[in-house]
């Protein structure tokens, strides 16, 4: 074996110092993306490890959690003013504070989310081309109307009352669903809220891939963490965004090989330990006092919102 | 014989929950081969990540050659250049490291990387392919390689970089004994050849096997104890406490035995 180690790998190398770059490197937005993506949901998994604290909505449960979660997402979709809205919002804030959760961290993931799924999608909607009324922030005016397929294009272009009241409306009911969703997952730990889906009967199917899903995030986190990881131990210097764009789309065809072979590795896994579309649940306890007392609570908060 | 590598109170926690490494300081000199070991979840790999600079530590410094290693000096050109040429990392899982549409591909990645020449390149990797016997796969994706033929490929993208210092992840994991034995004779060649080998494994007979310096870590993720592998791997009582070898009962006929267990050194039976 020695006398067959290519020649090249007994150079050393030519100097034991090095000259400094004249420029410093910037992180990569591909690697910046892969860390966040990690993180985000490395992070929220330690979240769900850390929801059987012992505080006041992590003592409730899940049953009751899941039917608030329910409720609430239901009267919020029903509110047609802005004030109950703000109302259903602090009612939840003052929940997660008494819950003693990380405040910064549920509400930047509300925040994040809300401008995406909210503000961003239903912003077009406010233009008096989509949506017509009261002109308030005019933006541009042309030399006259045009008509483009079922539109018509007004002479002078701007934001409406009224596709300004149904934007705020939209971000409001999507930012307090988030924040609904994300609280009753920060103060109840993932297997108690399959149970109480089981319990609900909801269909298993549904819960199957449900769990699967979860378990694969963290498995996929991994893997692209890794990825990028064995990338970095090769680079020596900075790569061209079209460089890391190539690489990106290799590694999801990649993924999407590992996944199929995985999907079906789990498959057969779960077939030999005789799954038959049926999932098992035990350790179902009877609702305890304070289970009801807040469950009724949050009955009534919710029909005055409903009422107001 | 210089250290090539110093760390220096290292402490690493993931999200700044999870412990990984606790007060970690060990020195590597030039051409040594030394092996990292301990239980699962001992911190192994990750020491191995901080060494390599892919993750840093939250705690403490690494000297790569009396330079230091940091996420910041990492961002100087010259210096990742300097130090991505000398130091080498393959991965436990080969699956991760193989990105290149080909296996040839794979192998010319780092040199290119580096600004060499292809034609220089292209040597390079036929003879990395020679000493690895995997010429005959030059044309074939990673997808569609055995799991020691995807270890093999690894080495060799990382080899064709000619690095200084090889830190290698539990290389002979789910490997068969042929290419376990392959793996264990070309580390031997390559360290000869003036290499420093760093291994983090849990394998006791490849440490013993390579004869190296060995760092213990325990389970609370600190530096038990260095020292030369035969000390160390003698040590029944230290290797039963950070949980590398077990208290195991079986039958032998009719007689139950109960002894210390390494599929390794330890099959001293005591009649029961």
């Amino acid at each position: 074996m020695k006398s067959k180690v290519p020649s090249f790998l007994l150079e050393r190398p030519s100097s034991d110092s090095f000259e400094r770059g004249k420029r410093g490197l910037k992180m990569p937005f591909i690697e910046k993306g892969i860390h966040h993506l990690a993180y985000v949901i490395k992070t929220g998994y330690i979240q769900w490890e850390t929801a059987s604290t012992d505080n006041f909505f992590q003592r409730i449960d899940a049953r009751i959690k899941v039917l608030f979660l329910l409720f609430y997402v239901i009267i919020v979709s029903l509110k047609k003013d802005i004030l109950p809205e703000v109302l259903i919002g602090a009612f939840v804030f003052i929940l997660t504070l008494i819950s003693r959760l990380n405040i910064f961290s549920l509400y930047k993931r509300v925040l994040f989310f809300g401008f995406i799924f909210g503000f961003l999608i239903a912003l077009p909607s406010a233009f008096n081309v989509i949506t017509r009324g009261e002109i308030i922030f005019p933006i541009a005016h042309l030399s006259r109307p045009y008509s483009v397929w079922i539109y018509r294009i007004p002479e002078k272009i701007g934001f409406t009352r009224e596709g300004v009241y149904g934007v705020m409306m939209l971000t409001s009911r999507v930012m307090n669903s988030l924040a609904l969703s994300f609280f009753v997952l920060f103060t109840t730990p993932f297997s108690e809220i399959m149970k109480a889906l089981k319990v609900l009967k909801v269909p298993d199917s549904f819960i199957m891939i449900v769990t699967l899903s979860y378990k694969y995030m963290f498995v996929f986190a991994k893997t692209v963490e890794d990825m990028h990881l064995a990338k970095k131990s090769r680079l020596a210097g900075r790569v061209s965004n079209t460089e890391a764009r190539r690489w990106i789309a290799g590694r999801i065809a990649f993924m999407l090989k590992k996944i199929r072979m995985r999907c079906e590795e789990i498959f057969k896994a779960m077939l030999g330990r005789g799954f038959s579309d049926d999932i098992k649940i035990y350790g179902v306890e009877k609702l305890r006092a304070r289970d009801w007392v807040t469950g009724v609570a949050f009955f009534l908060v919710g029909v005055l919102f409903l009422w107001m | 014989m210089d250290e090539i590598i110093r760390l220096e109170k290292i402490c690493y926690s993931y999200y700044e929950k999870i412990l990984a490494l606790r007060d970690i300081n060990l020195g590597i000199k030039e051409g040594e081969r030394f092996a990292i070991i301990g239980a699962n979840g001992s911190g192994k790999s990750t020491l191995l990540q901080i060494m390599n600079g892919l993750i840093h530590q939250s705690q403490g410094k690494y000297f790569f050659r009396s330079n230091e290693v940091s996420e910041q000096t990492l961002r100087d050109k010259g210096f990742l250049r300097f130090f991505r040429e000398r130091v080498g990392y393959v991965f436990q899982d080969s699956d991760v490291q193989l990105f290149c549409p080909t296996v040839l591909d794979e192998l010319l990645y780092g040199p290119l990387q580096l600004e060499m020449k292809e034609s220089e390149a292209l040597d390079r990797a036929f003879e990395v392919m020679q000493i690895l016997n995997i010429a005959n796969l030059k044309d074939r994706p990673s997808y569609m390689l055995s799991g020691g033929e995807k270890k093999r490929v690894a080495i060799g993208s990382v080899l064709t970089m000619n690095p200084e210092v090889l830190l290698l992840d539990e290389p002979t994991n789910g490997l068969d004994p042929r290419t376990q034995c392959f793996l264990v004779e070309l580390m031997l060649a390559l360290n000869e050849a003036g290499k420093t080998l760093v291994i983090a494994t849990h394998d006791l007979s490849l440490v013993d096997e390579l004869h190296t310096r060995v760092a213990l870590l325990s389970e609370e993720h600190i530096l038990e104890k260095i020292g030369a592998s035969e000390d160390i791997l003698k040590d029944e009582e230290l290797l039963l406490k950070v949980n590398l070898i077990h208290e195991h009962i079986h039958y032998h006929g009719q007689d139950i035995h109960k002894h210390r267990h390494s599929h390794y050194l330890f099959h001293k039976h005591e009649m029961k």
